[in-house]
Order: C-alpha cells, then sequence, then structure tokens
C-alpha cells in the first residue's frame, strides 16, 4: 500500500481514510511506542524519543475519530531520563487499577496518568547498595498478575518487581552475557533471550533450574528479541542479530524450531503475536515492510517454506511493531520520526 | 476435554492394546463444530514410575494399568482445572508430574494436542480414510510428526493410526515394529464387532458376574468384558454365547484374510464389505446344533489361545496340539512379566532433573492454556483482515524491489537500544536533569545518587590534601630532605629513622657501660665489674668499628688509629648542602668553640647546636650548611672528619 503521504494532496489523504491508515510525526526519532490497553482510552499510545542525550521525552497520543488526526496532548508530554528502551502501559482492560505507564531505561519507572498531568508514581532501583542499578534492555508486564513486571538487563540478570511494594521479589542471573529481552508466559513463568545465542525458560517455582530451549545455530550469535503467543504460549518467537528470519519454537519440543519466517528481504527488527488468534504472527524489519503470517498450517511441511498472507511497506525501515490487546484489529509501527497506525 | 463417547470406548481401547501388548491406545474424536481431531479416551498399557494407591492388596497388571489410566486423567483433569480447591480434588494416590515415566508424560502430553483433518498423523488418517503406520517415529523430523520430539524422548518407536467411529484409533509402542497388516484386522474387531451401541449397565453387570471366577478363567475374563451382554443370565447360556462368539469371531478373520488374498491392499472401504459378508455366516453359526456347541468347550479354550497368537485351529483339534497351545500362552505370559520391569527400570535411569522441572513447567503453561481454550473457543473463527485493512495480500513479486542496505546498518535502531543507550547511563550518572514537575521525583530520588558522587570527589581531594599536607609536614621532619617527589622524601625518612635507631642502640649501650663503672670503688664486686667492662669495650669496638667502615672510607693506617679510640665517635652526613655532624668524646675547655672554628674555615656554616656533658663524656649534633670554595668545589665527608679527629680530645686506655 502507500507509504507515508503528503498532507497537501487530497488523493493521498482520500486513500488514507480508505485504507485506515493514520500517521503521526513526532519531533524525533521514536522507538519505544506501546498501545494503551484500557477500553475507555481506545486510539491511544505512548511513544518515546531517541535522543543520545539525558533529556527525552514521552508523549501520549490520542487518534481523533473525528477528523482522522493524531494529535499529542501537551499537558500528557514529559521528559524522560535517557532514552527508554520499552514503554508498556497497564494490562488492565476493565480499568480497576489507575491508569499506568512503564518505562525502562537505566531504571524501571512507573508513571501515573491522570486526566491533565503525568507525574511519576515509582523509581524501582533494586540495588540497594550502590544507588545504581545495571540499565536495563527490555521489560514485561505479567498481564495474569498485573503488580509483577520483569526487566532484563546488561547485567546478565532479569528481575522481577513488585511494583506495589516497590521491591524486587526476584533477582536471577538469567544468563552468561547481556540478556536483550524478557516475555512472561503465564502466572510465573518466563522466558529471556541473551548475547549468548539462547532462549532460556525460568519457572518461579524453581529458581534454580531454567531450561534453555533454544540457541542459535551459529555460537554466540545473539538473540535480540522474543515474543510469547498469549494465546498459545506453547509458541513463542525470537529475532536473530542480523539476520532477516524469525525462528517460531514450541515450548514442548525444546531445540529445535517449528519453523522458520524467512521472506523479509532485510533484518528482522520486530515482531508481534496477534492478541486475539493463536495462530497469527506480525514481522516487521529492515525492508520497511510489515508482514502477517498464518501460521496454522505449521504442523505440515510447505515446500519452499511458508509465506505470509498480508504485507505493507512503509517508508523506512520499520524499528518497532506493536499489536493492539484491547483493538486486535489495528498494529502500529514506528520507523524514523513517524508514528503510523494500520488496520488489519 | 470432549467426554468420552460412551463407558465402553476406554473397554475397547484397553482390549485391544493389551492384547498385542503395545504401549498406549488413544481414540482422537472428531469434533463437529470446530471439524477437528482431539483426544476423546485413551489407555495406557506401559511402563509405570510410581504407583500410588491407597489399597495394600496386590493387584494384577491388567488392574495396575487401568488404574494408571485412570489416574492420568485425573492428573490431566486437575492440571486443567487449575489450582482451586487443590486439596479436596486430589486424594493422596493422585498423581502429580513427576510420578510419570517418559512413556507416560507422552501419553499425558498428548492429551494437549489437536488435528484438524490432512495435518498430522490422524488428520490425515482421518482425512484418507485409511490406515497411517509410523515406524521409527522417535527419528523422523516433527514434520513428518508433529509429536517426534516427545515420542524421541519417551522412546516411541511404533506409531499407528486407524480411522475408526468417526475418529481415529491411535496404538503406540516403545518396541519398533514394521508395517503389519494382519495387526490392522486385529486390532480393528475389537472395535468393528461393536458398532453397535453397548448398554452400560449390562457390562457392568457382566464385568461383576466375572469376578468370583478362578485365576484359570484370566483371558476368559479378559475377553469377556468387552462381549455385547447376554440376553439370558444362565450361566449355561453365557458359556454358550462365549462359544458362539468366539465360532464368529474365527470365522470373520477367515473372511477378512481372504479379502484381503483377493484384493491386495487393506484399504478401509473394502475392508467395511467383508464384515457385511460376515453377517450371515454369524446367522448361519446361529443355527449350528446345540449338542455340537456343548459338546466342545476344550475347543473353546484353544480358539481363544490361538485368536491371542494369529493361529488357525481346527475344532476337535487332538490333545498334542492344545498342550502345544497351552505352552505358547505360558511362554507368552513370561516375556509380558519380566518386560515390565525391565522397561520400567531403564526411563527412571534416563529421567534427569533437568527433564522433570521442565516437565513441570511446561504442565504448568499448558494448564493455563487450557483454561484459555474453554474461555474462548472462537478463535478458530478469526478473520483475517477487513476490506478497510492497510495491509495487501502479500506477493513475493513486491518483495523483489527492496535493495538491502550494507550490513552495517542492518538492525541499525535495534542494536542502537540494545548496545548503545545502556551504556549513556555509565558515561553521565551524575549528570544533572533540567527541572520540570514531571522530574521532580525523579531528582529527589536521584540527590542521593548525586551528593554520594559529589561526596566521593571530596572525600577523595581531601584524602589527597591530607596526604600532601603529611609529606609535607615529613619532609620538614626529616633532615636533609632536598627533593620534593613523595618517593625521595619516603626514601630519606626510611634512611633518617634507621641512623635514630642505631643511635638509641649506642645510646642503650653506652648507659649499661656507665653503671658497670659507678661500682669501682667496692672492692668485692671489681673483679666481676672489670670482667664486664672488658666485654662492653669490646662489644663497642664491634659496633664502632662496623659504624665506620659503614660511613668512612678508611685508610688501613686510620682505621686502626679508631680501635684504639674506643669512647670516640664521628659522624658527617652530607646531603647536597646539608650537613649533620655527630660528636663523641672526651669533653675539655673550649671544645665546641674549636669545632665550629674548624668547620667554618672549610666552608661549614654551622646552624643549629645541640649539645650536652654527661660524665665527662662531650656529646653534640650540629646541622650545618656546607658551601662552596673558591673553585666551586665542596668539601667531602672524608675531609670533614679528618679535620674534627685533630681537634677532639683522644681518650687513653
Amino acid at each position: 500500500m502507500g507509504a507515508s503521504s503528503d498532507p497537501t494532496q487530497d488523493g493521498s489523504d482520500e486513500q488514507q481514510k480508505r485504507s485506515e491508515i493514520y500517521t503521526y510525526e513526532a519531533p524525533w526519532h521514536i522507538y519505544a511506542m506501546n498501545w494503551s490497553v484500557r477500553r475507555d482510552k481506545k486510539y491511544r499510545l505512548a511513544i518515546a524519543s531517541l535522543l543520545e542525550q539525558y533529556p527525552n521525552r514521552v508523549e501520549i497520543v490520542q487518534l481523533d475519530d473525528s477528523n482522522g488526526e493524531i494529535r499529542s496532548d501537551p499537558s500528557l508530554s514529559f521528559e524522560h531520563p535517557y532514552p527508554p528502551t520499552k514503554a508498556i502501559f497497564i494490562p488492565d482492560k476493565d480499568c480497576h487499577r489507575p491508569d499506568l505507564l512503564a518505562t525502562s531505561s537505566d531504571f524501571l519507572r512507573v508513571w501515573h496518568i491522570s486526566e491533565s498531568a503525568v507525574e511519576l508514581k515509582s523509581l524501582l532501583n533494586g540495588n540497594k547498595n550502590s544507588e545504581y542499578c545495571g540499565p536495563l534492555t527490555s521489560f514485561d508486564w505479567n498481564e495474569a498478575e498485573p503488580r509483577r513486571i520483569g526487566t532484563s538487563s546488561i547485567d546478565t540478570t532479569c528481575t522481577i518487581w513488585d511494583i506495589e511494594k516497590e521491591t524486587v521479589d526476584t533477582q536471577l542471573i538469567a544468563h552468561d552475557k547481556e540478556v536483550y529481552d524478557i516475555a512472561w508466559g503465564g502466572v510465573g513463568v518466563f522466558a529471556s533471550v541473551s548475547a549468548d545465542g539462547s532462549v532460556r525458560v525460568f519457572d518461579l517455582r524453581d529458581k534454580e533450574h531454567s531450561t534453555i530451549i533454544y540457541e542459535s545455530s551459529e555460537p554466540d550469535t545473539p538473540l535480540v528479541r522474543l515474543g510469547w503467543n498469549k494465546q498459545d504460549p506453547r509458541y513463542m518467537a525470537t529475532i536473530i542479530m542480523d539476520s532477516a528470519k524469525v525462528v517460531v519454537l514450541d515450548i514442548r519440543f525444546p531445540t529445535l524450531p517449528v519453523v522458520e519466517l524467512q521472506r523479509h528481504q532485510a533484518s528482522v527488527n520486530a515482531i508481534a503475536w496477534a492478541p486475539h488468534s493463536s495462530c497469527h504472527i506480525c514481522t516487521a524489519g529492515d525492508d520497511s515492510q510489515a508482514l502477517i503470517w498464518d501460521l496454522s498450517s505449521m504442523g505440515q511441511p510447505v515446500e519452499g517454506g511458508l509465506d505470509p498472507i498480508l504485507a505493507y511497506t512503509a517508508g523506512a525501515e520499520i524499528e518497532q511493531l506493536q499489536w493492539s490487546s484491547s483493538q486486535p484489529d489495528w498494529v502500529a509501527i514506528a520507523f524514523s520520526t513517524k508514528l503510523q497506525i494500520l488496520r488489519v | 476435554m470432549t467426554a468420552p463417547l460412551d463407558t465402553g470406548l476406554q473397554s475397547m481401547l484397553q482390549a485391544a492394546v493389551q492384547s498385542v501388548h503395545w504401549t498406549y491406545s488413544l481414540f482422537w474424536q472428531l469434533c463437529p463444530q470446530q471439524v477437528i481431531l482431539v483426544w476423546g479416551d485413551g489407555y495406557y498399557n506401559g511402563a509405570i514410575k510410581t504407583r500410588k494407591t491407597v489399597q495394600p492388596m496386590e493387584v494384577s497388571a491388567e488392574e495396575a494399568s487401568l488404574q494408571r489410566s485412570q489416574q492420568l486423567r485425573e492428573l490431566y483433569e486437575s492440571l486443567s482445572v487449575g489450582e482451586t480447591n487443590p486439596p479436596t480434588r486430589r486424594p493422596c494416590a493422585a498423581l502429580s508430574p513427576e510420578d510419570l515415566t517418559e512413556s507416560e508424560w507422552f501419553y499425558l502430553m498428548c492429551v494437549s494436542f489437536s488435528f484438524p483433518p490432512g495435518v498430522g498423523l490422524p488428520g490425515k488418517a482421518y482425512a484418507r480414510r485409511q490406515h497411517l503406520w509410523l515406524t521409527g517415529a522417535n527419528e523422523v523430523d516433527s514434520k513428518t510428526f508433529s509429536r517426534a520430539i516427545l515420542a524421541k524422548s519417551a522412546r516411541i518407536q511404533t506409531v499407528v493410526c486407524i480411522p475408526l467411529l468417526d475418529g481415529v484409533v491411535e496404538f503406540g509402542t516403545t518396541d519398533k515394529v514394521q508395517e503389519d497388516l494382519s495387526f490392522i484386522q486385529h486390532v480393528k474387531t475389537f472395535f468393528i464387532d461393536h458398532l453397535i451401541p453397548l448398554r452400560p449397565k449390562p457390562a457392568l453387570s457382566e464385568h461383576s458376574t466375572s469376578n468370583p471366577t478362578s485365576s484359570d478363567h484370566i483371558p476368559t475374563v479378559m475377553y469377556t468384558m468387552v462381549d455385547p451382554p447376554a440376553a439370558k443370565c444362565n450361566l449355561n447360556d453365557d458359556m454358550d454365547e462365549d462359544i458362539e462368539e468366539e465360532e464368529e469371531e474365527e470365522e470373520e478373520d477367515e473372511v477378512e484374510s481372504g479379502s484381503e488374498d483377493e484384493t491386495g491392499d487393506g484399504i478401509a472401504c473394502q475392508t467395511l464389505r467383508p464384515s457385511t459378508v460376515a453377517e450371515p455366516s454369524e446367522l448361519m453359526q446361529l443355527e449350528m446344533p446345540e449338542d455340537i456347541r456343548l459338546g466342545s468347550p476344550n475347543d473353546g479354550s484353544n480358539n481363544l489361545d490361538s485368536d491371542f497368537h494369529l493361529l488357525a485351529v481346527s475344532q476337535g483339534g487332538n490333545e498334542a496340539r492344545q498342550a502345544e497351545s497351552t505352552r505358547r500362552w505360558s511362554s507368552s505370559q513370561e516375556p509380558m512379566q519380566v518386560q515390565l520391569p525391565t522397561s520400567a527400570l531403564h526411563p527412571l535411569e534416563d529421567l534427569t532433573q533437568e527433564d522433570t522441572h521442565y516437565s513441570q513447567t511446561v504442565s504448568n503453561i499448558l494448564q493455563n492454556q487450557t483454561t484459555r481454550w474453554l474461555a474462548s473457543p472462537s478463535s478458530i473463527g478469526y478473520n483475517t483482515y477487513s476490506t478497510h485493512s492497510a495491509f495487501a495480500k502479500w506477493s513475493s513479486r513486491a518483495s523483489h524491489h527492496f535493495h538491502p542496505a550494507a550490513d552495517g546498518t542492518s538492525q541499525w535502531l535495534l542494536k542502537y537500544i540494545l548496545f548503545t543507550v545502556p551504556h549513556l547511563h555509565a558515561k553521565n550518572p551524575g549528570e544533572s536533569s533540567p527541572h520540570t514537575a514531571a522530574d521532580t521525583k525523579l531528582r529527589g530520588k536521584g540527590t542521593p545518587q548525586d551528593e554520594l558522587s559529589a561526596n566521593h570527589v571530596l572525600a577523595e581531594r581531601r584524602r589527597r590534601e591530607k596526604l600532601n599536607e603529611r609529606f609535607i609536614i615529613l619532609r620538614s621532619l626529616v633532615p636533609f630532605v632536598t627533593k620534593m617527589d613523595k618517593a625521595s622524601i619516603l626514601g630519606d625518612t626510611i634512611e633518617y629513622v634507621k641512623q635514630l635507631r642505631r643511635k638509641i642502640q649506642e645510646l642503650e649501650a653506652r648507659n649499661r657501660l656507665t653503671e658497670e663503672r659507678s661500682k669501682l670503688p667496692e672492692v668485692a664486686v671489681q673483679r666481676t665489674s672489670s670482667s664486664s667492662s672488658k666485654e662492653q669495650q669490646r662489644s663497642g669496638v664491634t659496633m664502632m668499628e662496623k659504624r665506620k667502615v659503614r660511613i668512612v672510607e678508611g685508610v688501613a693506617a686510620k682505621a686502626k688509629a679508631v680501635e684504639v679510640e674506643a669512647t670516640t665517635s664521628v659522624q658527617v652526613s652530607i646531603i647536597e648542602s646539608d650537613a649533620l655532624l655527630e660528636i663523641e668524646c672526651r669533653h675539655r675547655e673550649g671544645l665546641l668553640l674549636d669545632v665550629m672554628q674548624m668547620l667554618r674555615e672549610v666552608r661549614i656554616e654551622v646552624i643549629g647546636v645541640q649539645s650536652s656533658l654527661n660524665n665527662g663524656v662531650f656529646v653534640a649534633e650540629l646541622r650545618a650548611k656546607v658551601k662552596e670554595h673558591a673553585n666551586g668545589k665542596k668539601v667531602s665527608i672524608v675531609e670533614v672528619k679528618r679535620a674534627l679527629n685533630q681537634i677532639i680530645p683522644h681518650a687513653v686506655d
């Protein structure tokens, strides 16, 4: 479909509306980005800047249904130290809990969002002695138990936080090298990927053991991102550094990929499982493409490999991808300074 | 999990799998709403790792397997339901995942699988309406057999899927068995016979009736459990019924065998015809004379044996053949008994702790998953994309237009976030943030870190200042220090401390000598004193001699003279322009003044003097500045010592 359009062209505007593509241009490069989950805040996203300096910014943007514009609310924009590596809204569809947003960088921070302001609720530092903790590469919010957040760090550890008590539940030395991503698979089960090239599964009921369920074929080829299928927790997917393929794993069959998705023309940057279907996954990469795959036929071999069912081409390398869990017809992508939301 | 079709299904599965001594049997049942094969029921007939039972008495292998199948099912149900009210639902005899052998684990994990028609071994068998025989199930890749990895760890080598009863019956074993059509025909008989629905209550009654029979009739009992209910309750009639069924069974086998020979293949649709043809035979059998049937009870036993061994035995066979059949049954019993503990031990040895832990994790996840399945069964009906989708259908041609960027820029932003951004924190941890409302708490939380950093710098600075200050003090305390560097100051201090130690030793020695001499007037003590005094003198000479050797590059003659002068010592130290002179000798009038005048003559300007007179011994320490002569040279230590020795008086012994 069309790339980002010039606002002055009526034809492009019309095309955009027809195909339901909405674009927001930020004043800086976007990396961390995510959808709001609450039912009462539809079409709301948080975007964060990527500037190589201490002061960075987070904006909360909203799609205005009436005119198709994505607008930033200045009162909900705030300064953030260092570029955030990840941003997640609290997984609370039914609005039972306060409206919160979490970000990771030098520390894990939890922000409270009210109608006209955002304030820092918690700054979580697990290292009591030095007032300095290992920089965080990513984190995941436990949907089944929203007071739990797991963070991954370059100091080889994964930390499980209780954000209500603002304390560390558990800290595990997860890998031999930097841990690049973490994902929950259940109440007390999470997995992580690392520069050591492995995917490990941890069970909080048995903290002394972890299981390697995948190792990249070349020694020490880092794995950089991980996604655990929330609809069907038997499956997870991971991205290999400098690789155009996405590896899909079955937790019951350690070490052997179920399928390898290899239709991107350049390295893959992001993956997102469909939040409402157990067999769909979206991938995005340096080839400026977002692809949606149907994995329901994984059980039987497909000659020449699996093809995606849908494709979207953006105007630049797609760096971030998030599939909305409260509005599963929509995915959001970020490339360069643009945020786009796309109807599936 | 779908409820079983009826209570007879598991009995059929049990009878079939036991008759062939395989590890398990399953029924994949078609779920009409979703058009998918799901686990319907099963019977586990393999190795048991841990037996949990509240009954103290011994049970037969058959009963143990039946209990095990039920326990495995209860385990799966408990995992599915979740953790609600675990004490109530799980009696002490209930299983937990760690109680399982790998085979049992495979059997349990099968419950979590489902197969659309055409997918997986059961799916393909269903779609093709043809049995599928897989040998080497543990060696194929997971594309051929989706449970290959599980099968490998459980050592399941052979799997057979047979479409039956609007679903698929699956058998699995840890033995490697090549495809055997007679096997297919054999196990089918357990299901084809009973296409007519069973009546549960009479079946139970049948089983209850069989209980009192003696152990000799165990085979009969096992066989009878799957028989249709009898119209009559009479024991004789039951026996007659058994005879009739056995004869029918034999006839059916013969018919099917013939059909197989004729067609050359065993496809399901053709197999159904022999079943139809068999019906008239059954009717004919019913018309057999009563006396013939009553007259052949032994033949019935033979038929039962032959059935298990797939042997054809004619009616009215001779006794020798009967004996042979009996022995074969016994021999077949024995391997089974031996095999069970052997196969049980083998998985135990291979079951590693790691597998146990991971199994628990997987079962934990599956438990949540099953709950989720129950919550939202409609996910399969998901529509891929709407008409207004921003996405287009993918085609390989479109993606060819992309020109890959240079490798150096691959995943640039992702790597930047993972590799560069975390290290920004280390570069400037103390950098203060701009003043905004959002960062108020941040600055509050960050202040301890900033203060700690600042405090550290200040503490370090204070420490350095202290050190420098102390070095300055040390330099001023130690005479003759001329260089400012710390190494020199330390070196000079070390040398000075050594000098002080030597002085202490000398003073102590002299003190002892003086004490001895003060007692000379006493006659009684005089002899002892003299002896001690001589010893002291020798010691003193030795010490003085050593000192002079170190200080003076002496001529032999002067050394000799020094030995004579026991109580006289002269020490001279010159470091660049600073000099320290230490004199110890017998006192005379005007000695100090004479020494100072002499020093002046050799261009040594005295700056400070410490002197004392004790018991006729003169001790002086002079600090001086050494100045250059007209020719630019300074006086040497040797010259100074020579001049001093000329002036000071020498003791005469």
